[in-house]
């Protein structure tokens, strides 16, 4: 299954799907990379909705993405973390250190427009 | 071993839990042997004969006094509980004093206890009872006044057993209320106010235990969904103790809302916690904190791009 990858002028959103496996979400990361220099993007926001359940690849994968994006010198902010998921993640201590984080995409679209973000915030 | 005490235990209906070691400890304790026994049950017939006359007599001068009065107004209540008193009189002189007799010393220490007669109302009683024996017995024995004296005592020593396991039963029943008020207190859900556009407060009291600390992390992040909050203010002022596992939870918590885009200041440190957790080497890492709710909610407002500013006319008085 692809990863839908939509552009909105400068930022990129990728919408994580619930059904995605780990080669898929892998895909979908190389992906991203390419279109963001592709594109020239300055940000991206990795929509995570419809993800029921984070488990260390996936929460790999997608600090993998953070850190390529940066890499690139674009902001990446994953969102939608849904408050079972959350809970269930910082059970297994996975916590997406380094990675930026909103509730969802309106907020990410907010905060990528909004003053510059801290990536050391915790 | 642990299972061996299990067995000896019995659990009567309040709760008191008296093992047969127990009963022999406290008899030991009060030096109350077979002999005591015998002569006890050597009175059973004089104590047969007297029963109903001791009882009116007692009964008469706990009605006479005005704060004993008052328990015993319901005349069903007060013929239950002479008929129980005069049973119980009789029994003291029946011998067996096993476990079962435990349990029916308990049940009636119990029927006083729930209609709250005060404890010194309680043992006063028995004050009563020995008295009025006492002047049987020497009426009894009036040939061999060394038996009665030895049987008072004999007696004496029983009554105590008694009182024993009645005070056992009053401090059960205050132990039951006061742990009945904790689940309470513990039940109480901690609300999370949203007092701000974008932030949300969450006022802690009491302990945090690991349910207590899930059932907050899981409304907290509940809100911050429905609520679109990027602030949370814990605040622990009344949180009694901080160690390292209740730091954990604070950790755990924070992160989970970090996921969700919130940033959570812990307000609320107080001098000794913030000595506590320096001692105990408790970090909490980046997660801000400040003193007092005030900064929290302030240091909130600023985060969120809030500028509170005080108008000069305040608020108007109301005609």
């Amino acid at each position: 299954m692809r990863a839908s990858i939509l552009k909105q002028g400068s930022v990129l959103i990728a919408s994580v799907q619930g059904s995605m496996t780990d080669a898929d979400l892998a895909q979908m990361r190389d992906e991203l990379v390419l279109d963001v220099r592709r594109h020239r993007s300055t940000g991206v926001i990795v929509d995570v909705t419809m993800l029921e359940v984070m488990d260390s690849f996936a929460a790999r994968t997608l600090r993998g993405i953070t850190q390529m994006i940066k890499l690139l010198g674009a902001t990446s902010i994953v969102v939608g973390i849904q408050p079972e998921v959350a809970f269930s993640m910082v059970q297994l201590g996975l916590t997406l250190e380094g990675t930026n984080t909103a509730l969802d995409l309106e907020e990410g679209l907010a905060l990528l427009k909004g003053p510059r973000i801290d990536h050391h915030e915790r | 071993m642990a299972e061996q005490h299990e067995e000896a235990a019995d659990r009567f209906a309040d709760g008191t839990e008296i093992s047969e070691q127990e009963l022999a400890h406290r008899k030991e304790f009060l030096e109350l042997g077979e002999e005591d026994v015998a002569r006890l049950t050597a009175i059973n017939d004089l104590a047969r004969r007297y029963a109903d006359a001791v009882i009116e007599d007692f009964y008469r001068h706990l009605l006479s006094f005005e704060d004993t009065r008052s328990f015993f107004g319901d005349p069903q209540v007060l013929q239950r509980v002479k008929n129980m008193q005069k049973e119980y009189f009789l029994r003291l002189t029946q011998g067996n004093y096993d476990l079962a007799y435990v349990e029916d010393r308990l049940k009636i220490g119990a029927a006083h206890e729930r209609i709250r007669l005060p404890i010194k109302s309680y043992l006063g009683m028995y004050n009563f009872y020995l008295r009025a024996v006492a002047a049987r017995l020497v009426d009894a024995f009036k040939k061999t006044p060394d038996e009665a004296w030895s049987t008072f005592l004999s007696l004496m020593k029983l009554t105590f057993l008694d009182i024993g396991f009645a005070i056992d039963t009053y401090i059960n029943a205050s132990e039951r209320t006061i742990r009945a008020q904790q689940e309470a207190i513990q039940e109480l859900p901690t609300p999370v106010l949203p007092v701000r556009e974008g932030m949300l407060l969450v006022p802690i009291i009491g302990i945090i235990d690991s349910l207590r600390a899930r059932q907050l992390t899981e409304q907290l992040l509940g809100s911050i969904r429905s609520n679109r909050a990027r602030m949370v203010v814990i605040d622990i002022t009344g949180v009694q103790s901080v160690d390292s596992r209740v730091a954990n939870h604070i950790v755990q918590t924070v992160e989970a809302a970090r996921l969700m885009g919130a940033r959570v200041i812990i307000a609320g440190i107080s001098p000794e916690v913030a000595q506590t957790m320096v001692t105990l080497g408790i970090d909490l890492g980046r997660i801000m904190t400040v003193g007092d709710l005030q900064s929290g909610i302030e240091r909130a407002e600023q985060l969120l791009g809030y500028v509170v500013t005080r108008s000069r006319s305040g608020e108007t008085a109301t005609g």
